[in-house]
């Protein structure tokens, strides 16, 4: 297991969820993959956290869920953007954008 | 939103297929996490190991994915609920124990408070009530007009005076009540009539017009509720009065019985301007920012006055105010405040007794909360399950409480100290049962959360280790346990002395001896309208002829007094004695007067302590005579023989009528079993010149029981005069009853009370020590396979709870010396620290506590060490 997996802060999860279902729908263990293999394997989600805030976000109306059949023929849960979703994607990644722009902003002046 | 809602709803409502596919999901999650650690190349035990080492645990997950649906409250709960019922359910002796006692607690206190907060609590039904003032004295009409003329600090006032009077407007003819007042009773109390007007200060005046105003009451049973009834006349005791108001239903007087109104200087006008008879009652009402001591300060400064400008009658004027709450409440309020302590005392060991329960099976539950923590649940879930659980508990507790206090105020009520009738709207109060509900839901909540809060904050595997060798609760809690159960001990002794004290008075009570023989003698109340029986010769030919009718019926002995002993009134002049130095007036001696006729002391059974009793031969034309009681001759002639001597009523004018002494009668008890005993002088009615005594009480002795004989009486009665109502009929032991009654409602209560408390006081104490015991079993099964013998275990485990009860006892005595003060009022003869009853109830409650020991005790002494060391 690499050493330098980092913690996600708070609020980000839901987002990079957001964005990897923005491409197509995939299931959980799909999007921990396409996570891991996109940060370079520095960003983990263990279950433990994944399918709670799957679970949150279909509450909340951004993704929804419905069952399809994996790569090796087995039943899966596949999550998909909703309309409300891509929005909500929109919004976050315009803040996220305005915030870390600020934070180095911050680190390289200051 | 509603996304949110279908999301919510789906998971609780399908929740079997939301957690399958949730199920699915995660197992789906977990084999593709291994395939893929195989594929980087670990066997596939060490990838399955690793993989679910990674994840956390799936269960874990899942708790996390519920937590996450936002429905995990409800979800919670229900659960929580199904496995409380299960639990309790499966522990039916606990669930009854424990519920019946918050039942026990909630509804006496709730009762108990009731009764309370409607008699001391509760407004009086007059406007701005707490500006009413009542005067312990009475007072004439003519002394409230100077007060009214001269006070600042009072703005109203007015007298009352209650006579009974014949209403002959209906079949039979009917002795009601009415109150002589003057207009400016109406204005303190301040009630306005239903309909109609009262009576107004111009028509409240020698000669006025004889109007009146009727109660409710009247108005619904002589009146037919007629709403023209105003207008309408109404003939009382000869004279026709003009209907001008009716009063609403609630209305009453204060203190005084009252069917009609009618002014005292229209209906008795040769009262009312009597300045030195002080017959009535008055009220008076503060001015709006005055005190009560200031306007004390002031009477006095006015009786001051009153009493130079007329010293033969106001000499001694000292008029003492009272709030009209505090003075209509003093009689019953010191019994109920001890009441309440006591219900309060009782609610305390209820809950101790609660708690201790709820400790005792949270210890027995320690390790199952511990394995349930290991297994994953989290800390609140623990507690909210240890809530759930005291929660019902509390709730069925409250529920059948909830039936107790009803069913427990109408029982207060239904026992009926006299002083509780006048407020009849006594009922259950929902607040006091909330508050007292609220108590035992947090008792619950407290000590139900014990075992959740040890259990979070064990170490999981220590106290598996524990829990495994059978494990003894923690010191904390055990100490905390014994507390309780010393407390529930001190607490009971104290309202076991309570109740000692008050039985013991009772029963003094009960064996006095009220001097006369109560047994088969009936009463009623005759009363002579003025208009017919104006003079003394008409009354007495009235008097004779009934006497001899009743005499002839068969086995009747019949006598008549003016009023019957613990019938509540009686007649008091003050009198001189013949050949003593004179007396200032004013300062002569008082004593009570009794009018007779017939063998009234051969009837009542009053034995003649010295000389004779009254003949036919002791009327009109013949010498001055009478009768003195025993308390007479203690008091006034003490060295002397008083038969013989002579006395009179002090009198203002006109020569001295002496009558001489005949005779000394026993003493009775004319005001009540508890009260002491005042000088008495029986009199001849037929040489009375008194001629407004035109009341009297028939006494008949029968043979057997006498009450069939009341229309017989009646009929008699009637024969000599058609328009003469009879009323008050009682039995000579229902007014020995009624003068028992407060105590009776007292001594009832205190002891159920206290009984309460020693049955919750011994279950407390046994449900500890069958507890300890059930986990000492080890030990003993140890101690007797060492060749202990039964005796050592009992010493050994009796001792354990002997020692909290006996310390129980002690810190109790204590206690009860320190609180029985309070009950002095209500004890009769016998002092609040009464040594014998202190030992008899230590005795009693260490009894109790040995029982209560030794029942688990004698389990202890039959335990086969060989299974008590395979116990675990």
């Amino acid at each position: 297991m690499p050493e330098d997996r980092m913690e996600l802060p708070q609020g980000t999860l839901d987002l990079l969820i957001l964005k990897t279902l923005a491409l197509e729908p995939r299931h959980g263990w799909a999007i921990s993959e396409r996570l891991q293999q996109v940060s370079l394997e520095v960003v983990q989600i263990r279950q433990g956290t994944l399918y709670p805030a799957l679970q949150r976000l279909e509450r909340r109306g951004w993704i929804k869920a419905r069952w399809g059949t994996s790569e090796n023929n087995r039943r899966a849960k596949y999550y998909e953007l909703t309309t409300a979703g891509r929005k909500q994607l929109a919004a976050e990644k315009d803040a996220w954008r305005k915030l870390t722009a600020a934070v180095a902003q911050i680190l390289e002046t200051a | 939103m509603l996304n949110d809602l279908f999301f919510r709803l789906r998971s609780l409502f399908r929740r079997g297929e939301v957690e399958s596919e949730l199920d699915d999901e995660l197992r789906f999650h977990l084999e593709r996490q291994v395939q893929r650690l195989i594929d980087s190349g670990l066997p596939r035990e060490e990838a399955m190991r690793r993989a679910r080492l990674d994840s956390g645990g799936l269960e874990q997950q899942k708790e996390d994915c519920r937590d996450s649906r936002g429905t995990r409250f409800l979800e919670t709960l229900l659960q929580d609920l199904r496995f409380a019922f299960r639990m309790l359910c499966k522990n039916p002796s606990f669930t009854v124990v424990a519920g019946l006692t918050l039942a026990l607690g909630i509804g006496a206190n709730t009762a108990i408070f009731s009764v309370i907060d409607s008699v001391l609590l509760s407004p009086l039904p007059y406007s701005e009530p707490q500006q009413l003032i009542a005067t312990k004295q009475n007072d004439s009409l003519q002394n409230v007009i100077d007060i009214r003329r001269q006070t600042h600090t009072l703005s109203q006032g007015g007298g009352v005076n209650i006579e009974a009077l014949d209403y002959t407007g209906g079949t039979e003819p009917v002795q009601i009540l009415a109150a002589y007042v003057d207009a400016g009773l109406f204005e303190t109390l301040g009630v306005p009539p239903m309909l109609g007007r009262i009576i107004t200060p111009e028509e409240d005046v020698s000669g006025g017009p004889r109007n009146i105003v009727v109660s409710y009451h009247f108005w619904q049973n002589f009146l037919s509720s007629d709403p023209h009834a105003l207008g309408k006349t109404i003939p009382l005791s000869g004279n026709n009065y003009a209907v001008i108001g009716i009063m609403p239903a609630g209305f009453a007087l204060p203190r005084e019985h009252a069917d009609v109104f009618v002014s005292l200087w229209v209906a008795y006008p040769e009262a009312a301007p009597y300045r030195g008879v002080h017959f009535m009652r008055t009220y008076w009402r503060l001015k709006s920012g005055m005190t009560l001591s200031q306007a004390q300060a002031e009477l006095s400064t006015i009786d001051g006055r009153l009493a130079q400008q007329y010293p033969d009658t106001e000499r001694d004027r000292e008029t003492l105010l009272v709030p009209l709450h505090q003075w209509l409440t003093g009689d019953v309020r010191p019994a109920l405040l001890v009441l309440f302590g006591a219900v309060g005392l009782v609610l305390l060991i209820a809950c101790a007794n609660f708690a201790g329960l709820l400790m005792a099976r949270a210890i027995a539950r320690q390790k199952e909360f511990v394995i349930r923590a290991s297994l994953g649940a989290g800390r609140s879930r623990l507690i909210g399950q240890a809530l759930t659980e005291s929660g019902i508990l509390a709730i069925i507790g409250g529920a059948a409480g909830l039936l107790l206090a009803k069913w427990g105020t109408g029982f207060l009520v239904s026992l009926k100290p006299p002083e509780l009738e006048r407020f009849s709207g006594i009922q259950m109060d929902a607040h006091v049962f909330l508050f007292v509900f609220g108590i035992s839901l947090l008792t619950g909540a407290v000590f139900g959360l014990m075992p959740a809060w040890s259990a979070a904050r064990a170490d999981v595997a220590e106290s598996l280790k524990e829990g495994a060798r059978g494990s003894t609760a923690g010191p904390f809690s055990q100490v905390l346990r014994q507390l309780l159960v010393t407390a529930e001990f001190a607490l009971a002794l104290i309202l076991l002395v309570g109740a000692g004290l008050l039985i013991k008075g009772f029963s003094r009570l009960r064996s006095v001896n009220p001097g006369f023989n109560p047994t088969n003698v009936m009463t009623m109340h005759l009363q002579l309208p003025a208009t017919r029986y104006a003079e003394i010769p008409s009354q007495t030919e009235f008097r004779r002829q009934v006497l001899a009718s009743l005499n002839s019926l068969p086995g009747v002995d019949a006598a008549m007094v003016t009023d019957i002993p613990l019938g509540g009134n009686y007649v008091g002049h003050s009198f001189v004695i013949d050949g003593r130095p004179p007396v200032p007036v004013g300062a002569e001696p008082e004593t009570q007067t009794l009018s007779v006729m017939g063998d009234y002391f051969r009837v009542m059974q009053i034995p003649i302590r010295a000389g004779r009793g009254f003949t036919a031969m002791d009327r009109e034309g013949q010498p001055l005579v009478a009768v003195v009681n025993e308390e007479m001759v203690r008091k006034f002639f003490p060295h002397e023989n008083p038969i013989g001597a002579r006395i009179d009523w002090s009198r203002r004018e006109g020569p001295h009528q002496w009558m001489t002494i005949i005779g000394v009668a026993q003493n009775v008890k004319h005001s009540g079993l508890n009260q002491p005993v005042d000088p008495a002088v029986y009199a001849p009615f037929p040489q009375s010149d008194e001629a407004w005594r035109r009341w009297m009480t028939l006494a008949i002795r029968t043979p057997g029981a006498s009450t069939e004989l009341i229309e017989d009486v009646k009929k008699q009665v009637w024969n000599v005069d058609s328009q003469i109502p009879v009323s008050e009929v009682h039995s000579m032991e229902d007014l020995m009853g009624v003068s028992l009654a407060q105590q009776r409602f007292n001594m009832l209560l205190l002891g159920l009370f206290a009984a309460l408390a020693l049955i919750l006081a011994a279950v407390g104490i046994y449900g500890m020590m069958a507890y300890r015991v059930g986990q000492r079993m080890h030990e003993i099964g140890i101690y007797i396979a060492l060749g202990a013998q039964r005796r050592d275990v009992l010493r050994l485990v009796l001792y354990d709870g002997a020692k909290l009860a006996f310390f129980g006892i002690a810190m109790g005595i204590a206690g009860a010396i320190a609180l029985t003060r309070v009950m002095t009022s209500l004890l009769f003869e016998v002092k609040p620290t009464d040594p014998e009853t202190f030992a008899v109830v230590a005795i009693l409650l260490a009894i109790v506590g040995l029982v209560a020991c030794y029942v688990p005790t004698r389990r202890a002494m039959r335990v086969d060490p060989v299974v008590a060391l395979r116990y675990e």
